[in-house]
């Protein structure tokens, strides 16, 4: 009495749901380029840290950022637009994820 | 022995596996954020603790699918007896530690109930007392599959991220952006952690509380003190953190960016969340290893170190039964009654001591070195001081009192230079 079913839901369930909350980020990065505001997070420094950028690096990167953002063929209004999407994105990704914690949580049902 | 001394040497016993749960899987849900710098190692572990504290309390699912169901007793009993859960805590805590020294992330779920099911199976002398079909249904074949399940979700997410941020112009793709991702899927592993091992620990209480007719079998659910404790230790092992595992998963597979660590997390996340809402028990660990690998083949500009690999799944294959051998053992001599509970105990205390002992030895490194060397020009300096003091001793008697004293001396020495040692119990950092 194996419940085959099973392993096939969990394993739907959890491709939809991690494609869905990690495309939901990747198109919210994307809309941030379009906008003309392309992220850089340099990675935080600490002892025997295992990805590790001298401060030279991270100026050089960051500085490759900038001239992207500049260098945007957009209008201002898709700008505008972008970034909007760009947040409700990010926010849709973020009320996947509560949902997520929604349906596991008895106390809720 | 008196049963309620036994009941709380037991608890204790729990409470301490599931310090080590705690430890052991840290690594789980914040190797991959401490290896692409999204967070610092002290910062995540301590909300990778906190997280795993508040998951406790979510949801109880798991722990009464351990305490309910697995064990099986004649005309619907309990089969087992307090000294059989602590005999397989035993197998558990001693089969966690050895493999967190190794550096191995293994499963502690695994370890948990491979010695609960040796100690069961020798303590009651009937192969029977386990129910095979849970057994399987519920543990065996999730601990097959969702290693493969999560590696295959990892996998797609990483394309997907990689296909949704690639540019054509070759311009910065704000890829680095996903470290802040990190941080909210590396919490969410952490949470589903929680609501997932912090049971087990709740799940064994429950059982043996159940056996030693201290709670009623009809009511499987765990006590609120139960619960309570059980948070707490987890969380605090989780907040000491096995830095062992956490750079194998880190780094030892493959080399993690912060587009596929968040994937890596999501997957994780999304495979745990998904199996516990069905009740299943599976391992947290062996999910996220399998969407850490999954991840690594997601990437085209990177290759997994199958090596590692084989190494992490060799260990897999071996914890339920050295668990389940462990846990045997433990009840054979369990069986001698009273004194049989106490030499358990003294061989538990005596292994996470060695444990211990060894870590902190290994993790002084370069001090070793120096200290070595300080003990040999020590001796040296001793046995001069002695071939010149030789010539002026006349009596033997005053010749043996210089020997007592230099060799007190040396003794001395000895003693001070284990002093300076860095104190144990921390790791190799």
């Amino acid at each position: 009495m194996i419940d085959w079913l099973a392993f096939v839901e969990v394993l739907i369930a959890s491709l939809v749901g991690a494609a869905v909350v990690v495309s939901l980020y990747a198109l919210g990065l994307r809309m941030l380029a379009v906008a003309g505001r392309t992220p850089y997070v340099p990675p935080v420094a600490f002892e025997e840290a295992i990805t590790v950028l001298s401060p030279k690096q991270v100026k050089k990167e960051a500085k490759q950022v900038k001239k992207a953002r500049k260098r945007n063929p957009y209008s201002p209004a898709v700008k505008r637009l972008a970034l909007i999407a760009a947040y409700a994105l990010f926010s849709l990704a973020g009320i996947v994820v509560l949902y997520g914690i929604y349906l596991i949580v008895p106390y809720f049902h | 022995m008196d049963l309620t001394l036994i009941v709380v040497l037991v608890i204790a016993l729990a409470l301490f596996f599931d310090f080590t749960n705690g430890f052991h899987d840290t690594a789980n849900a914040m190797a991959t954020p401490i290896a692409t710098g999204a967070l610092k190692p002290r910062t995540a572990v301590a909300l990778a603790a906190v997280l795993n504290l508040v998951g406790a309390f979510l949801s109880t699912e798991v722990a009464q699918t351990i305490s309910g169901g697995l064990i099986r007793g004649e005309g619907g009993a309990v089969a087992i007896t307090p000294p059989l859960v602590l005999a397989g805590l035993v197998g558990a805590i001693t089969w966690n530690l050895v493999t967190w020294l190794w550096g191995i992330p293994s499963s502690s779920s695994h370890a948990l109930f491979g010695g609960l099911i040796g100690a069961t199976i020798v303590g009651t002398w009937d192969v029977g007392s386990i129910d095979y079909s849970v057994l399987l249904g519920k543990i065996v074949l999730p601990a097959l599959l969702s290693p493969v399940v999560a590696g295959l979700v990892a996998y797609c997410s990483t394309r997907l991220a990689y296909r949704i941020t690639h540019r054509n112009d070759g311009l910065p793709d704000g890829r680095s952006g996903f470290r802040y991702a990190q941080i909210f899927s590396s919490s969410l592993v952490a949470l589903s952690h929680g609501t997932n091992d912090a049971q087990k620990t709740m799940g064994v209480i429950t059982l043996l509380l159940i056996s030693a007719d201290l709670q009623s079998a009809g009511h499987p659910g765990p006590q609120w003190w139960v619960i309570l404790l059980c948070a707490l230790a987890i969380a605090t092992g989780t907040y000491t953190g096995g830095w062992r595992i956490i750079r194998t998963l880190g780094t030892g597979l493959t080399d993690v960016k912060p587009a596929q660590g968040f994937a890596a997390e999501t997957s994780t996340a999304a495979t745990i969340l998904a199996s516990s809402h069905l009740g299943f028990a599976l391992s947290t660990t062996q999910v996220a290893s399998g969407s850490v690998i999954g991840s690594g083949l997601g990437r085209s500009d990177t290759s997994v170190r199958w090596g590692t690999a084989g190494r992490i799944a060799l260990g897999w294959l071996f914890t339920l039964p050295v668990a389940a051998v462990v846990g045997g053992a433990t009840a054979v001599i369990a069986r001698l009654g009273t004194a049989g509970l106490v030499i358990d105990l003294v061989i538990a205390v005596i292994v996470i001591v060695v444990v211990f002992r060894i870590n902190a030895r290994r993790r002084v490194m370069a001090d070793h070195v120096a200290h070595a060397e300080a003990e040999v020009a020590e001796t040296a300096a001793l046995a001069i001081a002695i071939a010149r003091l030789e010539p002026e001793l006349e009596a033997a008697i005053e010749e043996s009192i210089e020997r007592d004293r230099a060799a007190q001396d040396g003794a001395n020495r000895d003693s001070e230079a284990q002093e300076q040692r860095p104190a144990a119990g921390e790791e190799q950092r």
